[in-house]
């Protein structure tokens, strides 16, 4: 049986996939890195205790968990592409389905940092190709043959010589009592068949009809609806509330005051809940609330760019990386550049506003939605309602749009406080307006740059950063300096640049921050791409010369290659300009050119945007493009077209009226290559996005001489 | 009671007249296809077709759709192979998905009055349907290669 | 302001215009008899003109294709294109989002039953024309839609025009009484329709 059985009440209990079967998943040793492949199999039969990625019954059907949220990026496809691969079962022939939230069963499931690919490969592969070997050892013994003369194929296992073959469902049986075994073979990338092809993805069919169930779609019987009117200047309390306007309101059951986590600090609201989203949507009009935010600071934009960049003159920070002396440097270079750039806190604006179903039962909570991070729910539902952790069930629904939002935990809780006061069944929907006003959002960051040149040499970087730190709003921890402020930028300038810092000076506001897709490298990238725009015209150097001359590990200079090859960057003409930057995000690395011209009218066009994408080893090159074209697209937008602002502490956008959307009419042509290598997997969903704005900008440098710094920019008005 | 005809259906529902359709089709008949995104005719999500032309459900309000036909994403097709849907599928459009049920509506208006539009013409009808994945560059080529699948299923008759 | 004082040379003789030695004989046939005054006629034009710039009237007779939108007059979001007929094109049609009547809600869709731009081939543009040239616009049958007198007098009570003055949360109104616009238009009309010179 099991070489190792996990403890049976992290199981769930999930019928529907009754019958005998081969399961196989992994077991996490909490300290270990490597996890350990494991036969899962339940011993009854009526239900089967999952544990496992692969399900494959004595039908052979094959099941296939996506551990993963799947929010756009791909996760669906990708996960089951990869098992398919070594597992050797046709992808139209599989059944894929969530996983629910587990740490024990499936490791580290939050959605971010473009990790489901990256951090998992390796292990799917393994499980994958020991499943095959499994079943192919059971059809040896069958046939009393050595395994070596059999192979497997779409499901089957065949014998070589006779022709003679079992589908894999006359295997399980047999094949789950076997102990996986130790080692086993993997394919060579020459020799796959679905990995590294552009398959069509197996959820756009749900994604045509209407038949994917995102959390807004998610009904249950008795089921009831309800919004929140929440503080909205994101902390401080409810003083009191009125609302018999709202108890008017036909389809208006109950009004209540409800109170959420935001990971280490609260806020509070009031819960209208109703038997249609509509009436709990004009209920909530109706409501009279008089808010407490005494004590809660009323921030302004101007004001906190303001602070940021006082304290960028005046203090050192703490040091996030430090090679060399820069500082001796600059004191003694020839010529120096030191400058500010600044960057806007963003909303997340998923299409599908923030939404949560939550069925409290006493003992247990059951919870259904959009969720990034279903472990990280889990924990913090099961923490704060005192309810052991397989107490509570969270169920993870397509996405419709994360990019971090959704890895919050505070709309979980919400609806789980709401459920539990109504006793029933309960979605909680936030309008437009509530997700656009109340936050998380990227923080808005200001940078002071300073290199140093000697003989048209960079010599050294100074960089410091003043912006929120998303850490301390997790972990309240604030006396490190931010890890993430050397994101976005290429480790191979280490080598060439001898004196480099990163500092961040500490910057806090009551502003709820979270992820925000490339989280810091989405304006450590503009900056820092800027600057070296900067210093290669400081210097008298090629934009994209001053690259290939300070990045001189090798895959970096064949990424340079290709950009150049595909651009046309040395045949560039008089009133055409180029732009060019590079970043590294989550172990990708991407370079773009953008080219730009004036049109007819004196406005600025962005004629092509190229794209070079190295993730070292992938599974589906089109989801990669589409990943790339769909980051650009969000970046154009953060670049050119929204921001959010703070006015005497109230947000002051709240619906695309005016946090509006780059749309179909906003886009230029975007092409996108893939390096191919069998470098370790990188990240996918995230690093298209960080080189577009500033390869923009550089762009724009290019043509007419104006350096911008600070985003976002009107593309109208240059 | 308002009675309502969706998808070739007959539905008859308890439900106050100033109620928008889109909650309406969501809430009380079940059919979710139909999304929420801005409630305020922004950003297209909510696109049905009412009489054959493509409305924003967040707000037409569910008295004016009274007696009339309505069709949702849903009733798109029976088999899920409008030359759009079959576009979809073969261009790999949708990332998360969510506003594809509206770009889908809004596009099958579009491939109707004009079997062969230029990009200017889907510029001029997909304009008002936000898709915030950036999948636009993918709308555009699946809509070009639905209208030659559209051409060559006529032919086919 | 200017207008008012400003008399022009121009006179309107049953529907002709006498501009210096140019004289243009309009088609359509009088109906009402005008009474003429100049000086009246051009001071309730300015009173007309005013309303007819205003946001609530102008965002609907662009110079281009695209209606206009707000109180700043910006291009409307998402680019709706007038269409042969003024009601929009494919799946962006007035109707899409203007309802029969103004949707409730500071930024929601404005509505009345005949939401609409002027059609292309009588796009009667207000924005960036002048008193002169607008009031030489309305009453010029191939620009105004061939409309008799009769029914230019009556199209200050037409459902969309009225609009102005209902035009729901968050809009401002047109800078006087539909009443009084109502007064000014006919006076302007019944002596005369003169137009306000144009400025040099």
């Amino acid at each position: 049986m099991s070489t190792k059985q996990v403890s049976r009440r992290d199981f769930l209990r999930v019928s529907g996939l009754a019958g005998t079967a081969l399961c196989l998943g992994f077991y996490f040793p909490s300290s270990a890195k490597d996890a350990e492949i494991i036969n899962t199999t339940g011993i009854t039969s009526s239900e089967v205790e999952l544990n496992a990625w692969i399900h494959i019954d004595t039908s052979g059907k094959v099941t296939i968990f996506n551990h993963r949220a799947e929010m756009g990026q791909g996760s669906f496809q990708s996960v089951p592409q990869i098992i398919a691969e070594e597992l050797e079962v046709d992808l139209n022939d599989v059944n894929i389905v969530f996983a629910q939230g587990n740490r024990e069963k499936y490791g580290n499931q939050v959605t971010g940092g473009s990790s489901t690919i990256r951090s998992s490969y390796k292990n799917l592969l393994k499980l994958s190709a020991t499943a095959r070997v499994m079943l192919i050892t059971i059809a040896a013994q069958k046939w009393n043959v050595n395994p070596a003369e059999c192979y497997a194929a779409s499901g089957h296992v065949f014998h070589k010589v006779s022709g003679k073959k079992f589908h894999y469902g006359e295997l399980v049986e047999q094949a789950a009592k076997l102990s996986p075994p130790k080692e086993v073979i993997l394919k060579k990338t020459s020799e796959y068949k679905l990995i590294r092809k552009p398959l069509l993805r197996q959820d756009t069919p749900l994604k045509t009809n209407g038949t994917a169930v995102f959390g807004l779609d998610k009904k249950l019987p008795g089921m009831l609806y309800a919004t929140v009117e929440r503080n909205p200047r994101l902390r401080g309390i409810v003083k009191s509330y009125d609302d018999a306007a709202t108890l008017k309101v036909p389809g208006v059951i109950k009004v209540f005051k409800v109170r959420m986590g935001v990971f280490k600090t609260f806020r509070e609201g009031v819960a209208v809940v109703a038997n249609s989203t509509w009436a709990a949507m004009q209920g909530k009009k109706a409501l009279k609330v008089e808010w407490d935010d005494s004590g809660f600071e009323h921030i302004n934009t101007a004001e906190i760019y303001q602070r940021q960049q006082d304290s960028l003159q005046t203090q050192e920070g703490l040091f996030a990386k430090k090679q060399g002396d820069p500082d001796a440097i600059l004191k003694q270079a020839e010529k120096t550049v030191d400058v500010v750039y600044q960057t806007p806190y963003q909303s997340h604006s998923c299409m599908e506003p923030v939404n949560c179903v939550a069925h409290y039962q006493g003992d247990k909570v059951e919870i259904w939605g959009p969720i990034q991070a279903p472990e990280w729910v889990q924990d913090y539902i099961s923490e704060q309602l005192n309810l052991p952790k397989e107490k509570v069930i969270v169920n993870m629904t397509f996405l419709g749009g994360g990019f971090g939002r959704k890895a919050f935990m505070d709309y979980p809780h919400e609806a789980t406080m709401i459920s539990k006061e109504m006793n029933a069944p309960v979605q909680v929907v936030w309008t437009r307006e509530d997700d656009a006003t109340q936050g998380p959002y990227r923080p808005g960051i200001s940078y002071r740059c300073q290199g140093a040149i000697n003989d048209g040499i960079v010599t050294a970087l100074k960089f410091r950063m003043a912006g929120q730190n998303n850490d301390h709003w997790r972990s309240g921890k604030t006396d490190q300096a931010n890890r993430s402020t050397s994101e976005g930028f290429l480790k191979p300038y280490y080598d060439s640049i001898k004196d480099i810092s990163f500092a961040e000076v500490q910057f806090e506001t009551p502003i709820p921050t979270m992820w925000w897709r490339s989280v810091y490298a989405s304006t450590n990238g503009f900056a820092y791409e800027s600057f070296l725009d900067e210093m290669a015209i400081a210097a008298g150097k090629d934009p994209l010369a001053l690259r290939r001359q300070y990045l001189q590990e090798e895959r970096s200079q064949l990424l340079i290659d290709k950009m150049e090859e595909v651009s046309g960057w040395k045949h560039r003409k008089k009133n055409e300009g180029f732009g060019v930057a590079i970043t590294e995000c989550f172990a990708s690395t991407v370079g773009q050119i953008v080219k730009v011209s004036r049109a007819a009218d004196g406005k600025i066009k962005i004629d092509q945007v190229w794209a070079v994408m190295d993730c070292g080893w992938y599974v589906n090159p089109d989801i990669i493009k589409a990943q790339v074209e769909g980051s650009i697209v969000m970046a154009l937008g953060a670049a050119t077209i929204h921001e959010i602002t703070f006015k005497d502490g109230l947000v002051e956008q709240s619906n695309f009226y005016n946090y509006k959307m780059p749309r179909i009419t906003d886009i230029p042509p975007i092409e996108v290559y893939i390096m191919e290598n069998e470098a370790d997997a990188g990240g996918v969903g995230e690093p298209g996005l960080p080189a577009f704005a500033p390869a923009l900008t550089n762009a724009i440098y290019d043509l007419t001489g104006k350096r911008i710094r600070k985003l976002p920019f009107d593309l109208s008005a240059v | 009671m308002i009675n309502l005809t969706i998808n070739q259906k007959p539905y008859s529902i308890d439900a106050d007249p100033e109620m928008p359709l889109l909650w309406a089709l969501r809430d009380l008949i079940g059919l979710t296809g139909t999304k929420y995104g801005c409630g305020v005719a922004q950003c297209g999500a909510c696109v049905v077709h009412l009489n054959g032309e493509a409305v924003r459900s967040c707000v037409t309000k569910v008295s004016r759709a009274a007696g009339q036909k309505i069709v949702t994403i849903e009733g798109l097709s029976k088999n899920n192979d409008h030359p759009l849907q079959l576009a979809w599928n073969e261009i790999s459009v949708p990332q998360c998905g969510y506003c594809h049920s509206g770009q889908l509506m809004s596009a099958a208006v579009l491939l109707r009055e004009n079997p062969n539009p230029t990009d200017q013409d889907i510029d001029n009808a997909m304009a008002g349907n936000i898709c915030r994945c950036g999948t636009y560059p993918r709308i555009r080529k699946a809509i070009h290669l639905a209208a030659e699948l559209q051409k060559k299923e006529r032919e086919a008759k | 302001m200017i207008m008012s004082i400003i008399l022009t040379m121009v006179g309107l003789m049953a529907f002709a215009w006498h501009t210096g030695n140019r004289k243009e004989i309009l088609s359509s046939p009088v109906v009402v008899p005008i009474k003429k005054d100049s000086i009246a006629s051009v001071k309730a034009f300015e009173k007309v003109y005013r309303v007819l710039m205003s946001p609530r009237c102008m965002n609907c007779h662009p110079s281009g294709d695209i209606p206009l939108q707000g109180d700043d007059s910006h291009l409307h979001e998402m680019f709706p294109k007038r269409g042969k007929d003024g009601k929009g094109l494919f799946a962006m049609k007035c109707g899409s989002c203007h309802q029969p009547s103004n949707t409730p809600g500071k930024h929601s869709p404005p509505g009345n039953p005949e939401w609409h731009l002027p059609p292309a081939d009588m796009k009667m543009v207000f924005q960036g024309k002048t008193a002169a040239e607008l009031a030489k616009q309305l009453i010029d049958p191939k620009q105004n839609g061939n409309k008799s007198m009769k029914q230019l007098l009556a199209h200050s009570e037409d459902g969309l025009v009225r609009w102005g003055w209902q035009p729901g949360e968050g809009r401002t109104l047109p800078p006087m009484s539909h009443a009084e616009f109502k007064k000014a238009w006919e006076t302007w009309l019944n002596n005369g329709a003169y137009a306000p010179k144009s400025k040099p």
